[in-house]
């Protein structure tokens, strides 16, 4: 075994992952090789330091209002997807009460009924294609999860 | 309260999956610290850190209908968390305000010392082994933080990075070296 696969295994000494015959053949390394000897106490040393400090803790406060953010934002969630359904179908039906009553007008020329009715499907079909589009991209998007 | 509390983290995510709030919060009580952390460890600013965090568990709560018992759920949540502070510190890098603060480093000591020139010293090895860490490359500052600062073991970081042990080993090993590099003028 090289010097190499020594040097992992020092990691794993040093964080007591080793099992037993990995852990042994590491010692009897370490006592003939020099340089993995070296590496084994300079890395000791560093597990010192780093043993030596922790991440600040928060207060209390903020911990037991940690939650609390966490539901409001949920919360707040489902109000927008509510909110937006809302007022798609109010929308929806808005438009469908005025163009039935467009079309339905005897006084406005056929020309201009025309005219709407182009506008309003080309605008349906530029809306369907961005659909489709999103969703394509969407479900092909492995980082979706990722906020850009 | 205390029965869900006792349940493992997969039955509580297929609770939190059925609808069950109760049941996500005892996960987020039992993950807010790591998420914390984790999260500080990546972005090094305690506001940005809070909030990921939070944002974190309120994507996961979102996506929990996506939520599969085969995995293991911190290694779930640990994947849009850690996704989440890699797209934060790319917008700030686009923004061009890439600074982590390194006059005040996020550590503090583990044991109280009373000698006032130890503190000193500790205090100065604080901030230096802080920006030594900030400035390593990203996975090996993300494995250091998970081994170092939150304790996980080998077998619980393969399962939250996805690697094989002997991956964790080796990993942890450069990245020790590396950061030994970066402090030899302490080690």
């Amino acid at each position: 075994m090289g010097c190499e696969r020594f040097e992992f295994l020092i990691s794993g000494l040093l964080d007591g992952e080793l099992d037993a015959t990995e852990e042994q053949s590491l010692k009897e390394h370490l006592l003939l090789c020099d340089k993995c000897r070296r590496k084994h106490q300079e890395l000791l040393r560093l597990k010192e330091v780093t043993d030596s400090v922790r991440f600040k803790d928060l207060s209390g406060e903020v911990w037991a209002g940690y939650w609390n953010n966490i539901y409001r934002r949920i919360e707040r969630g489902l109000g927008w997807i509510l909110l937006s359904v809302g007022a798609v179908i109010l929308i929806s039906f808005g438009l469908y009460e005025s163009l039935s009553q467009f079309f339905a007008d005897p006084e406005i020329s056929l020309w201009v009924k025309i005219g709407v009715s182009a506008l309003g499907l080309g605008f349906i079909i530029l809306l369907v294609s961005i659909i489709r589009e999103r969703i394509f991209a969407y479900r092909r998007d492995r980082y979706r999860e990722v906020q850009r | 309260m205390s029965e869900v509390s006792s349940r493992t983290d997969e039955e509580l995510a297929l609770k939190a999956k059925g609808g069950e709030m109760r049941a996500f919060e005892v996960l987020v009580e039992r993950y807010k610290r790591h998420a914390y952390f984790i999260a500080y460890g990546f972005v090094g600013d305690r506001e940005a850190a809070l909030d990921l965090s939070q944002e974190a568990f309120v994507r996961t709560y979102k996506a929990i209908h996506r939520y599969k018992p085969d995995f293991r759920f911190f290694t779930w949540f640990y994947k849009i968390l850690s996704n989440l502070c890699i797209s934060h510190l790319e917008k700030r890098r686009v923004r061009k305000r890439y600074e982590v603060s390194l006059e005040e480093a996020p550590f503090e000591l583990a044991t109280s010392k009373l000698d006032p020139a130890a503190v000193y010293e500790q205090k100065e090895l604080t901030k230096k082994l802080w920006e030594a860490i900030t400035n390593l490359r990203p996975d090996f500052k993300e494995i250091i933080i998970l081994r170092h600062f939150r304790d996980f073991s080998y077998k619980e970081i393969s399962e939250i990075l996805q690697i094989p042990i002997g991956s964790v080993m080796s990993r942890l090993y450069y990245a020790r070296m590396k950061l030994k590099e970066k402090l030899k003028d302490l080690i």
